[in-house]
């Protein structure tokens, strides 16, 4: 987020895309509660009549995958209203002029064309956020998990360049991070692209530093994405390191994820529980799960966090940090050796400028939230204030494609994915939580009145939906949240594995597969099939 | 940063579900969770949790812990292992990848639940280890 999240309760305008957060973030949401109670106004742009959706004072119901369209649209209408920010433009952005001449043709009437959604609400929600002193952009995987992912957050960042929305209390584009410490995993350096604290792996210069620090030459190529490495398995990737990710139940294409693990020459998965993809690993390795583990989290706000140790793990397992350094230990490597996480979270705050304020001890009290460049800096919990990490912010000249895969005759409507509020992902977790279970037993089919009419479908019964890699059998929910032609469903349980079916594309830029969008067939069936793996 | 009472111990520690980070109290009795109290002074959550973080906390315990290492024997099946054995069977598996098919053939994949310091030696057991930037997380699905 490029604002700290007490920002949340502080704008005028708030604009949410692409996020379920009183599902996904409900504690967040709790902010925009507080804000909309002290007369804030909301815009909330969703395919899926959520319960953000109700709250809004302007709702904007797309088209999956439409989003760049409407962006562009509403963009079109600021600049035409005469709502941009001049000063803010004129002293810290370039590329206005191209961006006006670039959004002529993006009008609300070519946007309606495109999301569905009616051009004059696309305005009225245009002149909402532009007219607002302090607006504010949220977003989730709605907006990322798309082949144009990249396009979709752009085009949210020309929507806050253009009314100066950065570097102000209750402003920004702030998108919100989904697990625990995906952030810290970035920070860390878990990246294809990137050292630790975001220090790009083809600069000469940060490849000299690591050469030194790590006691190696190291590449001075990227590295490829885990989407492209699991394409590669058994071709020029031979063998994984897995630790903590039930790849086979959260990644697209599951027919295709299991035969790519299955074609390693070596498999090793670090996992607290059995799961379906240590199911398949030569050697598994049982980790020490959160309540046993010290350590730290980064937060969505950039905030680091320390994770303390309650209680002892069962039987023999063992923290993360010293399961790696065994087998680098007897691989013959040095400089992985390490009795504590303390050195270890050191190293980093040494070999990042993002952490260099910090150590271990420093982050005791979680107050830092990062950049922290030197020791005594108080962190940064609001970024770009007085400039962009670059200089000036630069528009970006995005323009609307298709999703990878489109509705016709035979898959004729479009499933989109996404979490529930009970549940957690895989479930490896929250399907062990005998409370969580009686309120979210079993995974549904989301699907609007008339369209289980047009299919046959009746609430309670089954269906078998079918995309162009595969088939699972749901039991079917009728609901208004669905449009017309939508049909929603979560990755949740392994049972109902919906991730059969997704697949369909990726960003070319980031790799993050388009999970929010899969045309899919379905139609009704006496009962559920048993899974082939039952 | 733990506090004692009679037979209950309360530890300070971040929820470990989504990326909002809200503080809690775990609170433990012969090494066991028996409740989960929100942290009021909790930047994040100023003293609320959801669903999840406030209840979703019995995994811990749950009889379906892996509890020792797994090796795949001969006959294609896991069974339990020595650590030792385990370690020295992972190291081996990347040895005799790494001699095979050169240092690119061998994939890190991080995670996204783990604290920082387990990403850090993930990437740095690929770094060091490969000399290659053969390393992602779970983040693009």
């Amino acid at each position: 987020m490029s604002n700290p999240l007490a920002d949340m309760e502080k704008p005028d305008v708030i604009f949410c895309i692409g996020t379920n957060m009183t599902e996904a973030h409900p504690v967040a949401a709790t902010r925009l509660k507080k804000a909309l109670a002290r007369g804030a106004k909301m815009i909330v742009a969703d395919p899926r009549r959520i319960r953000l959706a109700e709250m809004a004072d302007i709702y904007l119901p797309i088209r999956v995958g439409s989003d760049t369209a409407l962006l562009l649209g509403m963009a079109h209408v600021i600049v035409r209203e005469g709502l941009a920010d001049s000063e803010f433009i004129a002293t810290r952005t370039e590329g206005y002029d191209e961006l006006v001449e670039h959004l002529q043709e993006k009008t609300p009437q070519w946007a309606e064309s495109i999301t569905g959604v009616p051009a004059a609400l696309i305005e009225e929600a245009a002149v909402l956020y532009g007219s607002s002193d302090k607006g504010a952009i949220y977003y989730t995987l709605g907006i990322t998990e798309h082949i144009c992912g990249v396009e979709n957050v752009q085009s949210l960042c020309n929507l806050a360049l253009l009314t100066g929305n950065f570097g102000r209390e209750g402003t920004g584009v702030n998108p919100m991070r989904g697990q625990n410490n995906i952030q810290g995993a970035g920070d860390s350096g878990a990246l294809p692209n990137n050292y630790a604290g975001f220090q790009p792996v083809d600069d000469a210069a940060n490849q000299a530093k690591f050469a030194k620090a790590y006691g190696r030459e190291v590449d001075l190529e990227k590295g490829i994405t885990k989407v492209t490495a699991l394409d590669e398995c058994g071709d020029r990737i031979f063998a994984m390191l897995i630790d903590g990710e039930n790849t086979v139940v959260s990644d697209p294409d599951q027919e295709h994820c299991i035969h790519a693990l299955k074609s390693l020459e070596h498999l090793v998965v670090i996992d607290i529980f059995l799961t379906e993809t240590a199911e398949l690993a030569d050697v598994v390795l049982p980790a020490t799960s959160w309540a046993e583990t010290d350590g730290n989290f980064v937060n969505t706000e950039r905030r680091i966090q320390r994770v303390r140790k309650a209680v002892e793990p069962p039987g023999e397992a063992k923290p993360d940090w010293w399961i790696i350094g065994q087998i680098a230990r007897r691989m013959g490597m040095s400089g992985l050796d390490y009795d504590s996480p303390v050195p270890i979270f050191n190293e980093i705050c040494e070999l990042s400028p993002i952490y260099n304020g910090i150590d271990w001890d420093l982050a005791e009290g979680g107050q830092y939230q990062w950049p922290i460049p030197y020791r005594g800096h108080p962190g940064t919990p609001r970024l770009h204030e007085d400039e962009f990490i670059n200089g000036r912010g630069k528009f970006s000249f995005t323009d609307y494609r298709d999703p990878a895969e489109t509705i016709d005759e035979a898959y004729p409507l479009w499933l989109t994915t996404g979490r529930r509020l009970e549940s957690y992902h895989t479930r490896t977790q929250t399907g062990r939580s005998e409370g969580i279970n009686d309120l979210l037993p079993e995974e549904t089919l989301e699907v609007h009145p008339s369209d289980a009419a047009r299919y046959g479908l009746h609430d309670g019964g089954w269906a078998k939906m079918s995309s162009r890699r595969g088939a699972v059998d749901v039991r079917v929910q009728t609901t208004r949240r669905s449009p017309q032609g939508t049909v929603f469903a979560s990755f949740s349980f392994a049972d109902v594995p919906i991730n059969v079916l997704t697949g369909s594309g990726y960003d070319p830029i980031t790799q993050t597969a388009e999970l929010k969008v899969c045309p899919v067939h379905v139609e009704p069936t006496a009962e559920k099939t048993p899974l082939a793996a039952d | 940063m733990n506090t004692t009472t009679s037979d209950t111990q309360t530890t300070r520690t971040i929820c470990g579900y989504c990326g909002v980070g809200c503080s809690l109290d775990l609170v433990t009795r012969d090494n066991r969770i028996i409740a989960v109290h929100p942290a009021f002074d909790g930047p994040a959550n100023q003293g609320a949790l959801c669903v999840k973080g406030q209840f979703a906390y019995d995994y811990v315990h749950h009889p379906d812990r892996l509890t020792h290492p797994l090796v795949r024997n001969e006959a294609g099946q896991l069974q339990r292992a020595t650590w030792d054995e385990a370690l020295q069977r992972a190291a081996q598996g990347y040895m005799d990848v790494l001699q095979k098919h050169g240092r690119h053939a061998v994939y890190g994949v991080a995670s996204g639940r783990t604290p920082s310091e387990a990403n850090y030696m993930m990437q740095k057991f690929i770094r060091v280890g490969f000399g290659t930037n053969q390393i992602d997380n779970c983040s693009r699905a």
